[in-house]
């Protein structure tokens, strides 16, 4: 038996081929992500330790506030540095500064920015192995007006040594002559990705915006003192500090980075796993084509006795040789795309000296997932035609009656019970994951509507799609839906394929184009009576230059001018307490499990942490339409908070109340409760602190203006001659751009275009998959039609009309499957939005992209088109003769 | 059986088709069979034409290269005032669609389609109106008029070989061309199919050649041609059963 398994494999390399590729790409993809995932991983961990390989023991303010940029500290005051050289055991110790308050300029005069990339960052230089980073060329800076920098960063934009290279602050931009170049690893030639710059200690701590203070102390031991100890000798000596290892330090700074890249993996994995079960939709129908095909040579082989036993073991065997095959094809290929796409990201994360090498487990991983998915969906359609193969040897595949769905229907009750309960968990949120939840969920359902509902659809859907043709007696098109309706289940596997990815992309715009239209009605409201918007990048700490909100109000035609700075701090009202009684930090957890603390956060009391705009008094609430006001925002200037009406009434505030507060670098507040306003800019604008507030209370670096708010007079011709005015006032500072409401609604939804061109680029590969199933089962099916074609051939039949009876035929399939993916995308559409605006119905207007999905259907229509080209040419070419006398 | 040397002959009803010194070779050197070897043959209109001959005898090529389905390796075919040789690829197509009917032993329906659209498809392909009236008398000739609406799989094999006739004849072509048509059917639905293509011919004034090495069928033939190691070795007029099976018993087949 096993030498039959094995002579059906080689007598079908072709078909073997096809089939291979859909597995190969599903496996290649997910085996990819693994690998590259488990790289970055490793690359990460092993960067972040040689950058802070010199620190022992770090020294840092017990402050601590937590934001949605992360993790912000108060600096130390530099005499804290001296006390800690007093402690026992230690070496060395410096303080640090290293803060994301630059950015650099470019040889063409803009700024160098950075995007979603790590940061550009200041340190101060010290001459000392402590200093993260080698030197590789030149000198550390001495004069002010001297710096070194990455020396990738000095390659990818041109600079050399002796260069003059600018740099704006957040207060000035300044001019340096570059003197050094440095790297990491041992021989300083490595690059972590991030854009350190090494200033000297007074002019890094300007530009970090801390003059007198460092970030932080990084200690050094003696030789035969260990971190323990010499953090315990540390912390002796500076009892007010905070004190942790440089082990913990360097996983702490890894951690947040390989977070990241977790949620990256993640992302791509679950594209994988889409791709590879829109795979073995067309390993499942390939095979059921080619066991029906078979079912001759089946029933010889039990004719001459051969055990049923034997002949289910030949297709398994066959079976796991395709998989295995497949599946290591598409491991070496994942491990290529890995390199590829290490190759391109090489400048975000250096992983040199690194092989790309699949590490064992992603291996094994790929591998065993390969064959067992194979065999699961090829086992099946196999049982239960063999079991008829004696009164089925002589039956003709292709014009086969419709047969009932007993398995396929029971699969798909499962799928649906097995979607709702996971629903059910994600909404109820009993579980960690809620949207892996209700995703997965609602893929299931997904699925079993394609398998159960898809057969049923498939023939009226086929008439219907081709009436507009048949209806003036085209028989092309008549035979194309007669094709495509005569094996339902076959068509609608083949759709289903597709489906399952034009589900994915409709979902996908139809949220996207919903929010999209939500923020820009948002914005376009909430904007008032604001005409123009100066602002500095979006990933950017630098903010808007002073001197704008300064100076704009002289600029002819200026009406108002209203900065906007914005601030993070801890709630500690009575609400703000129980919320972080209930919520033990859940982001120390992982430090716990490090072991030893050193007190992390318990200084600081417990509180919500929130994160507030900022606005000026005078003018913000006129401008800005946020509703209906209360109180007067004037009022006590240095310590006003405004709050959302229905946020402060749920908290019991009123206006004229204290509210105690806790800033990160001037510990506890009272702040005043000076008005209520109904609309934010947003879900997330709840609260609102004066900008006099902020900057009273503002951790150094971060008392910025994000951005300035400028209305003009109406005349005509007015607005744009301020704009050009701004853009005159800022033209030192590349960074800042002054936008009118039009232009930055458009830069507000941007982000939104690259998300959905990103989750469009994942999914096509579920959708080439899903072409190449089309192909592949018109192949097989044009095989079994050879008789029919030879006959219509000698009837009169042209190449052109079989052609295009083949590609209409796929078009029809093509069509069909994105329809119903249009249909059910549109309703889980429907579902996400109610599901996400049950809080809040004015959060998100349902807008489906008319234009778009139209677009999708005739794409998949020329698709299915494009994929019948090599059947439709198989068939167009076939002998007539041969054709005809073909048994 | 009085003429054992055939030559083309024309009478007063004309030459739908023939076949002149036609020659067909398969494989090369040594091992070349000549499957036709200088066959000249005509076939007239309005007559009924059976190709008899034993496994081999290349009567089924002689049919397809006639049909336009296979080409000679010399010689000439045509079909009414057209030489074959003369037409390419879509030529030929066209040429079938719109001069030829056929008839094949089995399989000769399109199973998607009802019996009524595959009568009408060489039509339908050409995107011609059928000329309704003699489609209704052809369908009514053989009977199939309460089965229109039915697909082949819901018809006896006799009923889709009537289909398969009704189709040749539906488009009124030059020549229709029968391969085997009751090769695959007992005796009476095989009468029945012959009776039919009698009618056609006697009635319809159809021109109709079939290739045959059933005696009973090819006496419903106005004249048997003998076909033997792809040469033409004698023809009968007005054949009976008896005589053509005398004949063949006499060519030791």
């Amino acid at each position: 038996m096993l030498r039959v398994a094995f002579k059906d494999l080689m007598a079908r390399k072709r078909r073997l081929v096809t089939t291979g590729i859909a597995i190969i790409l599903g496996i290649a993809f997910l085996s990819g992500t693994q690998v590259l995932g488990g790289v970055l991983n490793d690359s990460i961990d092993s960067l972040v330790t040689d950058v802070y390989k010199g620190y022992d023991a770090v020294v840092r303010s017990p402050e601590v506030q937590e934001s949605a940029f992360g993790e912000f500290r108060p600096p130390v005051d530099a005499d804290v540095v001296d006390q800690v050289r007093t402690a026992e055991g230690i070496r060395a110790a410096y303080g640090i500064i290293e803060a994301p308050t630059v950015q650099l300029i470019g040889s063409d005069g803009k700024v160098i920015s950075s995007g979603f990339g790590p940061p550009t960052l200041v340190f101060n230089w010290i001459d000392d192995p402590i200093r993260p980073g080698r030197l590789n060329a030149g000198r550390g800076p001495e004069a002010d007006d001297e710096m070194a920098m990455d020396f990738a960063t000095a390659e990818d934009n041109g600079f050399s040594i002796g260069d003059r290279v600018e740099v704006v602050g957040q207060k000035q931009t300044a001019e340096f002559t570059l003197v050094g170049l440095l790297g990491l690893g041992d021989e300083g030639n490595l690059t972590s990705g991030v854009k350190p710059l090494y200033f000297t200690d007074t002019v890094a701590q300007e530009l970090a915006g801390s003059p007198g203070q460092y970030s932080y102390i990084a200690a050094a031991a003696v030789e035969g003192v260990s971190e323990e100890q010499l953090a315990e000798s540390v912390s002796a000596v500076v009892p007010d500090q905070q004190v942790v290892t440089g082990d913990q330090w360097t996983e702490q700074n890894s951690e947040q980075i390989a977070q990241f890249v977790g949620i990256l993996t993640t992302t791509v994995t679950v594209f994988g796993v889409i791709a590879v079960v829109v795979a073995s939709f067309i390993i499942y129908n390939t095979f059921s084509i080619i066991v029906a095909q078979r079912t001759r040579e089946t029933a010889l082989l039990r004719a001459i006795g051969a055990h049923r036993r034997q002949v289910v073991l030949a297709t398994l065997i066959e079976a796991a040789l395709v998989g295995l095959v497949a599946s290591v094809v598409g491991l070496i290929g994942g491990t290529l795309l890995a390199t590829g796409i290490k190759a391109l990201i090489g400048t975000a994360v250096s992983v040199q000296g690194r092989n790309c090498a699949a590490h064992p487990r992603h291996a094994c991983h790929g591998v065993r997932s390969g064959p067992r998915g194979h065999l699961a969906v090829r086992g099946h359609p196999r049982h239960p035609r063999i079991a008829h193969t004696a009164d089925r040897g002589h039956d003709r595949g292709g014009g086969g009656p419709y047969r009932p769905l007993d398995i396929t229907q029971g699969m798909g009750a499962m799928l649906v019970v097995g979607g709702l309960v996971l629903i059910a968990l994600g909404l109820t949120s009993t579980v960690d994951d809620e949207l892996v939840f209700v995703g997965a969920g609602l893929f299931c359902i997904l699925l079993s509507v394609a398998v159960v509902l898809g057969p049923l659809l498939a023939g009226p859907a086929s008439r219907a799609l081709t009436w507009p043709l048949t209806s003036r007696g085209n028989v092309t098109a008549r035979l194309a839906c007669e094709n495509a309706s005569r094996n339902p289940r076959r068509t609608a596997a083949t759709a289903a394929a597709l489906t399952v990815g034009v589900t994915l992309v409709v979902v996908i715009a139809v949220l996207a184009a919903s929010i999209k239209s939500s923020v820009t009605e948002e914005i376009e409201g909430a904007l008032g009576d604001v005409d123009l918007i100066v602002s500095a990048g979006q990933f950017s700490l630098l903010g808007v230059p002073p001197q704008v909100a300064e100076t704009a109000g002289s600029i002819e035609g200026v009406r108002e001018v209203s900065p906007v700075k914005f601030g993070f701090f801890r709630l500690l009202d009575d609400e703000g307490r129980r919320i972080a009684a209930e919520n033990p930090d859940p982001d120390t957890d992982a430090e716990d499990a490090a072991g030893q603390v050193f007190g992390m956060g318990d200084d600081a009391p417990e509180g919500e942490d929130v994160v507030a705009n900022g606005f000026e008094p005078a003018n913000y609430f006129e401008l800005v339409d946020l509703g209906e006001v209360v109180g007067n925002p004037e009022d006590s200037p240095g310590s006003a908070i405004a709050a959302q009406a229905e946020v402060a009434e749920e908290r019991g505030w009123s206006v004229g109340d204290t509210i105690p507060a806790y800033f990160a670098a001037t510990g506890e507040v009272d702040l005043t409760l000076v008005a209520t306003f109904t609309n934010g800019l947003g879900p997330e604008d709840k609260y609102y602190l004066s900008n006099e507030t902020v900057a009273a209370n503002a951790t150094p670096g971060f008392d910025i203006d994000f951005a300035v708010y400028i209305a003009t007079d109406d005349n005509p011709g007015t607005r744009e001659s301020v704009q050009a005015e701004l853009e005159k006032l800022t033209e030192d500072r590349p960074d800042v751009v002054v936008q009118d409401r039009a232009e930055f609604i458009e830069a507000q939804t941007a982000i939104i275009d690259v998300f959905v061109a990103v989750v469009y680029g994942l999914l096509a590969l579920a959708v080439i998959i899903a072409l190449i199933g089309i192909a592949n089962t018109l192949s097989l099916s044009v095989l079994e039609r050879t008789r029919e074609f030879g006959l219509l051939r000698a009837v009169g039949m042209s190449k052109r009309q079989l052609r295009w009876a083949v590609r209409a035929e796929a078009a029809v399939i093509a069509v069909f499957g994105t329809l119903l993916g249009m249909v059910i995308g549109i309703a889980f559409a429907i579902a996400l939005a109610t599901a996400l605006t049950a809080d809040d119905p004015g959060l998100l207007t349902l807008k489906l992209p008319v234009t778009q999905l139209v677009v999708i259907t005739v794409l998949a229509a020329l698709a299915g088109i494009v994929a019948a080209i090599p059947p439709a040419r198989r068939a167009a070419r076939m002998d007539v003769l041969q054709a005809i006398s073909t048994e | 059986m009085s003429n054992p040397t055939p030559t083309p002959q024309t009478t007063q009803r004309g030459v739908a088709a023939g076949a002149i010194d036609a020659r067909k070779d398969y494989g090369d050197g040594d091992s070349i069979v000549h499957a036709l070897d200088g066959v000249t043959v005509n076939f007239e209109r309005a007559r009924f034409t059976a190709i008899m001959g034993p496994s081999g005898s290349g009567k089924s090529t002689l049919m397809h290269c006639l049909a336009g389905l296979d080409r000679l390796s010399a010689g000439r075919v045509f079909i009414g005032e057209t030489y074959l040789d003369t037409l390419d690829d879509a030529e030929l197509t066209t040429l079938r669609r719109d001069t030829i009917g056929f008839v094949f032993q089995a399989f000769n329906l399109i199973p998607t389609l009802t019996a009524g659209e595959n009568i009408t498809l060489p039509m339908d392909l050409a995107g011609r109106k059928p000329d309704q009236a003699w489609v209704d008398q052809v369908v009514r000739t053989v009977r199939l008029t309460d089965r229109l609406d039915h697909r082949p799989s819901e018809l006896s094999g006799g009923q889709q070989q009537r289909v398969a006739v009704a189709r040749a004849l539906s488009g009124r072509p030059e020549i229709i061309f029968a391969d085997e048509p009751t090769g695959n059917l007992d005796s009476r639905s095989g009468s029945e199919i012959l009776e039919f293509m009698r009618a056609a011919v006697d009635e319809l004034d159809q021109t109709i050649v079939m290739v045959t090495h059933d005696p009973t069928a090819a006496a419903w033939a106005d004249r048997v041609v003998f076909l033997v190691d792809g040469r033409i070795v004698d023809e009968m007029v007005s054949p009976t059963a008896e005589a053509v099976l005398d004949y063949l018993k006499q060519l030791g087949t």
